[in-house]
């Protein structure tokens, strides 16, 4: 036999044999500490937004992806999944998709700044939380949306725009109503309804209705019109202001009577859909 | 003057208190309405004692310290209780008030009898004598007095520091008190001491004012306590520098004063605990400066509590021009208002207007990194570093950095000239720690 | 003694595998964002080099040498540092999940690290003793590890900064990653 042939069986049985050792080594590893891990978690995961948002109530898409493979959250827990994606998981995990319903996150204050008044000139950090630091925000009202963009920039879809009059209002077409926009909110003026909720009250100010009136144009001041032309399972009074009951809406007719503006309907989709560039500001 | 320790950093402001320091103080008349706020202090809440339509006498109590840590509020006058409402305060938030219709009698309460002989006095009598007129820190933390007179036996206290440095600029009216009421000053310290049961008892001044240096000094001869000038520079008056300056102690970092064996008291609180023992009066006034440029007659007020802004304005002669920003305290550490429907409360030492040319409005830009936020903290922080993660939201990160010592005397914004605005973020970050302390609490007791 | 002292030295400063031969880029990269991943990347990181230079040391005296298979060196090499990645994925997966997933695709990688190939091929062309190539595999480790900590830190202080758009992210990793290479020419002479 030549000694180049030769050469080439011992390269081979030299090959073979190290990688049989190897081989033996990463298995008895593999049976000392190998931990058992559930191949649908990195599917799963694959079929989550991936924004990391914790609206689930878990620390991130990843936990949620095991929480599900272990049987303990429902699939449907994810507010910003599409349905399609929350279909594919349950057939992945064997379980019957429940039902959800969508929210979607709506900023309660109508008083821009051409309709609410402003009591003084802020000239500090952009940021609500530091301008409820200075005397408690430069708003006219205590309870108003200050319009600097605090929820905007918590909110993971981009779905928050700070509008030229200045105030928060959320595209509903990119919101998932995770509800970081929510916790974020220094004055609390964040809610998430019902995504085909028909109207909304946009005031969150408790104070009486002349008081209201005299810093904001389009705040709600007690007039119960609405709940005389709703009924009150529709609409209820919470002091001097009208509370949409979203359990059970009144329709979008209603908004007619308000004498302020103050009730509005949802804009359908369709009329939001020129939204985009502001959107993409956002994102630049 | 003998040599002090200096304290690092602190900034030297124009101390603007020539508008003001001449003025001596004047009594304000009577008002038809005072509002007073429930809530003047640091801590709980107290108890309302009084009903709508009840009548009240001048230094009667309106409400009493609902735990440990908190005080009692007293009527500024006679007259009827009118309602109880919710107001806005000076520091921005709303709070429960009593408004009080004057009867124009302004009949004394006779419930409170003058302990005469206090020097023999348990300290426990004059302690709760303390607690019954409601006396809480003057300085401006409107802290209740008495806790701090209380320190837990591990912890002997030595000294005791009354501050009368009034380093913030444009503030006049301790300086006007250790002026026109030494012996109060003097009686105080006194009682407080024997209250603390201490021996060294030393008062501190800024070099600015010789004139209450001298005084008191005069005065002290005898009684063994200590009169000291100190170095012109801000913040002098902070409680961790003063003690510092005057013992050389340092106040270990996230510590109290009596970790080191050392009670601070404003000189105002000393005149408001000599007048409670001596005199049996509640504390329901206070003197406070009203100056700034736009001010006709700047000057030093005994203002009852409950006064509205716009009322105290009144007596210094109204405004000659508009100002373009208003102040509760002084400029360093005050609260900008934009209201005067506002009511003086025990920590309002001054009401201070800016004129246009005063106030700069300037946007911060981006940190150049030329330190000068670090030699001017006090404290030895980096403000200008937290700043930095304060404004990407690393609260994680400023906490580590000892975000929590900041005293907020704005030294840092002062010298930035980049006009960043680093007390600001701080003061935001102090919070946010705190409150992600709280929930890190709320969740390990769950 | 000062031979072995002058072999750490160098592996560790004057021939850093990073900043001064630029091997082991791409772990250097994809997990500086953070300091507590990079400590971990530099622990599996020198135990994989560690062993890797002792058993890839080891094959080469006593086998490929001796069969004069030298030319299987790259080929066998990455198999050793292939099955010792593998122990090591598995012990952290065990142990530090969150540190696992934090690495991700990296720590495979390492595998394919050239830091790791180029310990072994470097100790055979100088021809090293088995003893040599361990202390040489571990400086090597170490000196990759302190390239990895210092990058990791000033990233994490640039993530605070807000550079021009232009200059987000890698561009201005790749800018600092170049600087901080500049700084270790200066120990360019010291040790062997």
């Amino acid at each position: 036999m030549n000694a180049q042939v030769l050469q080439a069986v011992w390269a081979v049985v030299l090959l073979t044999g190290t990688g049989t050792v190897l081989g033996l080594v990463v298995g008895i590893v593999v049976k000392l500490f190998g931990a058992e891990i559930d191949p649908r978690i990195e599917e799963i995961e694959g079929l989550l937004p991936g924004a990391n948002c914790g609206g689930c109530g878990f620390a991130g898409c990843v936990a949620f992806a095991e929480a599900l493979a272990h049987g303990k959250a429902e699939p449907t827990a994810c507010p910003s999944n599409s349905a399609a994606a929350v279909e594919r998981i349950c057939a992945l995990l064997g379980v019957a998709a429940g039902t959800r319903n969508p929210k979607v996150a709506v900023v309660l204050c109508g008083g821009d700044n051409a309709k609410a008044r402003q009591a003084a000139l802020y000239n500090g950090v952009v940021d609500c939380k530091d301008a409820m630091l200075v005397a408690g925000g430069a708003k006219g009202c205590r309870f108003g949306c200050l319009g600097l963009g605090t929820c905007a920039r918590a909110c993971p879809f981009a779905a928050i725009e700070i509008t030229a009059a200045g105030i928060a209002r959320v595209h509903r077409e990119f919101c998932t109503g995770c509800g970081k926009c929510v916790a974020a909110c220094p004055r609390n003026l964040i809610r998430l309804v019902p995504a085909d909720a028909p109207v909304h009250v946009l005031c969150s100010s408790p104070e009486k209705g002349a008081a209201k009136r005299g810093v904001c144009e389009v705040a709600c001041i007690g007039c119960r019109k609405c709940v005389k032309a709703s009924g009150e399972d529709h609409i209820t009074m919470n002091g001097f202001l009208a509370v949409v009951n979203y359990d059970n809406p009144p329709t979008a007719e209603v908004a007619a009577v308000c004498p302020t503006g103050c009730l509005v309907a949802t804009t359908p989709p369709a009329e939001t859909e020129t939204a985009d560039p502001a959107r993409e500001m956002v994102h630049a | 003057m003998p040599e002090q320790v200096r304290f690092r950093g602190g900034v030297h402001p124009d101390d603007g208190k020539s508008l003001s320091q001449a003025a001596a103080i004047q009594d304000a008349p009577l008002l038809e309405t005072y509002t007073v706020p429930l809530l003047q202090h640091i801590g709980a809440p107290p108890k309302l004692v009084v009903a709508k339509g009840g009548k009240v006498l001048r230094g009667q109590r309106l409400a009493e310290p609902s735990g440990f840590v908190s005080a009692a509020v007293h009527a500024p006058t006679s007259g009827t209780v009118k309602e109880v409402t919710e107001v806005a305060l000076p520091t921005g938030r709303t709070g429960p008030a009593v408004v009080l219709q004057a009867d124009g009698e302004d009949k004394a309460d006779e419930g409170l009898a003058p302990l005469t002989d206090w020097a023999e006095a348990e300290p426990q009598v004059l302690k709760q004598r303390i607690v019954d007129a409601g006396i809480v820190g003057m300085g401006g933390a409107a802290f209740p007095t008495a806790v701090k007179l209380s320190p837990p036996a591990t912890k002997p206290i030595s000294v005791l520091i009354l501050n009368g440095v009034e380093c913030e600029p444009c503030l006049t009216a301790d300086h006007r008190l250790m002026l026109e009421q030494p012996e109060a000053v003097l009686t105080g310290a006194r009682i407080l001491a024997r209250v603390l049961g201490v021996r060294t008892v030393r008062i501190g001044i800024e070099a600015n004012k010789p004139d209450a240096i001298a005084l008191l000094t005069e005065k002290a001869r005898g009684t063994g306590i200590e009169v000291s000038g100190l170095r012109v520079r801000y913040p002098q008056g902070a409680e961790k520098q003063l003690i510092h300056a005057l013992t050389g102690r340092k106040v270990p970092a996230g510590g109290l004063p009596m970790d080191v064996g050392v009670v601070v008291q404003n000189v105002g609180t000393a005149v408001a605990v000599a007048e409670a023992v001596t005199l049996g009066k509640t504390l329901y006034e206070r003197v406070t400066t009203i100056t700034g440029r736009p001010v006709v007659r700047p000057g030093n007020w005994r203002l009852r509590v409950g006064t509205p802004y716009a009322k105290a304005l009144e007596l210094a002669g109204g405004v000659s021009f508009d100002p373009a920003k208003i102040i509760s305290g002084g400029p360093m550490m005050g609260f900008a208002v934009y209201s005067l429907d506002i009511p003086v409360m025990k920590s309002t030492s001054g009401i201070l207007l800016l004129a246009r040319e005063d106030v700069t409005q300037f946007t911060g830009e981006a940190c150049i990194r030329c330190g000068r936020c670090v030699d001017a903290c006090p404290m030895a922080l980096m403000p200008g570093t937290l700043s930095v993660q304060i404004e990407n939201e690393r609260f994680d990160l400023a906490e580590t950095w000892h975000a929590l010592d900041c005293i907020e005397c704005g030294c840092c914004a002062y010298a930035c000239p980049a006009h960043r605005p680093l007390v600001q973020h701080l003061r935001r970050a102090k919070q946010e720690v705190m409150a992600r302390r709280r929930a890190a609490e709320n969740k390990s007791k769950r | 003694m000062s031979d072995t002292l002058g072999l750490i030295v160098g592996a560790i400063l004057v021939n850093n595998f990073v900043l001064s031969r630029f091997l082991g880029i791409c772990p250097f990269l994809g997990v500086s964002r953070r300091l507590e991943t990079a400590l971990g990347m530099s622990g599996a990181v020198l135990f994989v080099m560690t062993l890797a230079a002792l058993v890839t040391s080891a094959i080469n005296r006593c086998f490929l040498v001796w069969l004069h298979l030298e030319f299987m060196q790259t080929i066998v090499f990455i198999l050793v540092i292939a099955g010792l990645v593998q122990v090591v994925e598995v012990v952290l997966q065990r142990f530090s999940p969150p540190l696992y997933r934090a690495l991700g695709i990296y720590l495979p990688l390492i595998t394919t690290n050239c830091a790791v190939l180029g310990v072994a091929l470097l100790a055979v062309k100088n021809d090293y003793g088995v003893g040599k190539t361990t202390v040489f595999g571990a400086a090597s480790a170490l000196g990759f590890g302190l390239a990895l900590v210092l990058f990791s830190s000033i990233r994490e202080r640039l993530d605070l900064a807000r550079p021009p758009v232009c200059m987000r992210g890698t561009a201005l990793a790749l800018v600092t990653a170049g600087l901080l290479a500049l700084a270790f020419m200066g120990f360019s002479g010291l040790g062997a």
